[in-house]
């Protein structure tokens, strides 16, 4: 009898500890969150971590210089320098001074392609489509699971300092996280239904609601966000442009103002989510078929716009998810509707965990597993000073310029490629534009050898 | 997922040794392999011609096709594979390996003459060793657009290109007699004027010198 009784109250005693500890652990993270209060524990845990990784880095170097092998940094910087792109005419011209000076050598044909020869191994190297559209590498190991393979050299205690980080991110951040979103998401659709009821000030405590249930969403993600230039924070009756890295930008930028989003109709818990959303919030949610028409979409973005009480429209221009080291073409659907423009770019700090959503590798479910299994998700966002469309500027040439000031504030690369490309192939239009361009220089060069030829049959005793 | 990466470098020194990167080149470019070919072993043709920045390029498929050609694997056999390996893949890139300062004038010597041929294989489609007139019309028609340059024009200058050629190598050529086509040996001869060494390379970036600091 007496062992049974220990037994039992040991396990009594490990389960209130438990439970003690989580609901303070609980509390602590939402009564700041419902009250709008920070404690100053996320500067605490980001500076630890980053010691953390600094020393587990310097750990990876100095074993595999013991152990006498090489440690090879990653590309991260692209396999091939950069050297200034010149255009097809210059490459022709260098190409063709190296030749013989002999009027119409051959070797204009055949070393020509060597031009087009080197391009093309180029691009089968490194090109820019396909490297923003895999997983950015890291410089120094985040001690998660994920890169573990690319480290080998770990040595002992760094082994087990990683076998703690598992422990402690899926025992412990894991399940905490899971279950703020959980009650976060409950507390936000009973309390937007319930203001929805309310005639009069419907907007406003909607507005309070829908603040609170991002902070909740931030809070179990932890995300530590820093918003830079506040007194450019989009203001009403415009549109707000943004790059595109996770379904989960909407949440990191929502959590400082509200935002109309705009979308297609779900069903299920998303679908309710959104039915919720609507009750006390201007949003705008499409049926499938009307997707298709743009011109019902550009109309109804239009009459939210041009009311100047309405909150702004936030949209994601690139129309697909990019990994965060560049920004793609943007569509120039949200550039013609004529209003202000308030760009907004975001960057994620990657040594915490990788945020970038690659849709063809993992649905959306299993994304949020694993930012909500990583360290944290730290992000910069800068507020850009608002753009209109200029004078003689068509909406294509906008939204160049826009991406341009977008991508120089982040510190991202500012690609031409369409998005699109990610499940796509190019055009062959392209093709004929280079064809084109070549063509004009060999047709030039044809045309003067032809007219020195006629000059010297005219005047067979030349020079 | 194979081997981790970064050991292939060090596992097979006879890949540095054949194609002449050294362990970091061979290293990047098995992760750009891999990327290539979504994690598998071998890549097709399906996947080089995924590459959006390759469908700018007029001779998209002939530089396809060299991957694929057996004779740029410093075989004498002659044909096409259907798939290759990475070490395929490096011995076909081999060819645009960067001249290094400890060269000796016979290995630069044998470097370009690695590259002429590479250019000869990719114009010689049908592999028996000489460059007809059909198959150089062919090259030159893919470089040339087929919307703002006429036939014509296309046709004359690959004619008169066509004619110079022969020319040097037959002086006394009449309009009747048969050319066969251009040999190896001629078209070293040709291009002999030609600085190929810096043309035909590629740049790789030098990560020793990268610092690795904070991102």
């Amino acid at each position: 009898m007496q062992p049974c009784y220990s037994r039992v109250s040991l396990l009594l005693c490990l389960g209130i500890t438990f439970v003690v500890w989580f609901t303070i652990l609980f509390v602590i993270i939402t009564v700041p969150a419902v009250l709008e209060v920070s404690l100053g524990i996320h500067r605490f845990y980001i500076r630890t971590l980053c010691r953390v990784f600094e020393w587990a880095t310097l750990q990876i170097e100095l074993s595999a210089k013991q152990k006498n092998r090489q440690f090879s940094k990653p590309h991260t910087k692209g396999i091939l320098s950069k050297s200034k792109p010149l255009s097809v005419q210059e490459n022709m011209q260098e190409l063709r001074s190296s030749a013989h000076s002999r009027r119409s050598e051959p070797q204009f044909d055949m070393g020509d392609v060597i031009y087009f020869c080197r391009k093309g191994v180029e691009s089968i190297i490194d090109d820019e489509v396909t490297k923003s559209f895999s997983a950015q590498e890291l410089e120094s190991w985040n001690l998660l699971t994920r890169s573990i393979r690319r480290f080998p050299h770990r040595g002992l205690r760094l082994t087990l300092l990683w076998g703690l980080g598992v422990l402690i991110r899926y025992g412990i951040l894991l399940p905490l996280r899971v279950i703020l979103a959980v009650t976060g998401i409950f507390l936000f659709v009973i309390l937007s239904t319930s203001v929805g009821f309310l005639p009069n000030s419907k907007f406003f405590l909607g507005e309070k609601v829908h603040l609170m249930g991002y902070r909740f969403c931030v809070k179990s993600l932890t995300a530590f966000i820093t918003y830079h230039n506040s007194e450019n924070r989009p203001k009403n009756g415009s549109i707000c442009v943004a790059n595109h890295t996770t379904p989960l930008d909407v949440i990191i930028l929502a959590n400082d103002r509200c935002y109309s989003l705009v979308g297609q109709v779900h069903r299920g818990l998303l679908g309710l989510i959104q039915r919720a959303m609507v009750k006390s919030s201007p949003h705008i949610w499409f049926e499938r078929a009307e997707v298709k028409d743009r011109h019902l979409v550009a109309k109804r973005l239009c009459d939210h716009a041009a009311d100047k009480t309405k909150q702004p429209i936030l949209i994601f221009p690139e129309g697909t998810c990019v990994n965060n080291t560049s920004v793609m073409m943007f569509k120039k659907g949200s550039f013609e509707i004529g209003c202000t423009i308030f760009p907004v770019a975001i960057k994620y700090d990657f040594r915490f965990g990788d945020a970038y959503w690659n849709s063809s590798k993992f649905g959306l479910v299993h994304h949020l597993l694993r930012i909500m299994s990583s360290w944290a998700l730290v992000c910069s966002v800068w507020y850009l000073p608002p753009m209109n469309r200029e004078e003689g500027e068509d909406a294509v040439q906008f939204a160049k310029r826009v991406k341009a000031a977008l991508a120089a504030q982040a510190g991202l690369a500012d690609l031409t490629w369409d998005g699109g490309l990610k499940r796509t192939k190019v055009k062959d239009a392209f093709k004929e534009e280079q064809q084109r361009l070549y063509s004009e220089i060999l047709l030039k060069v044809h045309q003067t050898q032809k007219q020195e030829k006629c000059f010297e049959d005219e005047t067979p005793e030349g020079d | 997922m194979g081997a981790a990466p970064t050991r292939i470098g060090q596992q097979d020194p006879e890949l540095v040794e054949r194609t002449g990167f050294s362990p970091e080149q061979i290293n990047n470019l098995h992760k750009r392999f891999l990327q290539l070919s979504g994690n598998k072993d071998t890549i097709s043709r399906e996947n080089l011609n995924d590459i959006p920045a390759l469908a700018y390029n007029p001779i998209k498929s002939q530089i396809i096709e060299a991957f694929f050609d057996k004779r740029n694997q410093h075989d004498s056999e002659v044909g096409s594979l259907e798939e290759i390996t990475f070490q395929q893949f490096l011995m076909v890139m081999s060819h645009f390996r960067p001249p290094t300062l400890e060269m000796t004038a016979e290995e630069k010597e044998a470097m370009r003459k690695e590259k002429l041929r590479f250019l000869f294989n990719m114009h010689d489609t049908d592999g028996d060793g000489k460059i007809t007139l059909e198959e150089y019309r062919k090259v030159v028609e893919e470089l040339l657009s087929s919307g703002s340059i006429e036939q014509e024009s296309a046709k004359e200058i690959t004619d008169a290109a066509m004619l110079e050629v022969a020319s040097t190598n037959v002086p006394h050529m009449g309009p009747e007699d048969f050319y066969e086509g251009i040999t190896f040996e001629h078209f070293e001869q040709i291009l002999k004027g030609l600085e190929m060494e810096s043309r035909m390379h590629i740049r790789f970036l030098d990560t020793a010198t990268v610092h690795c600091g904070k991102s």
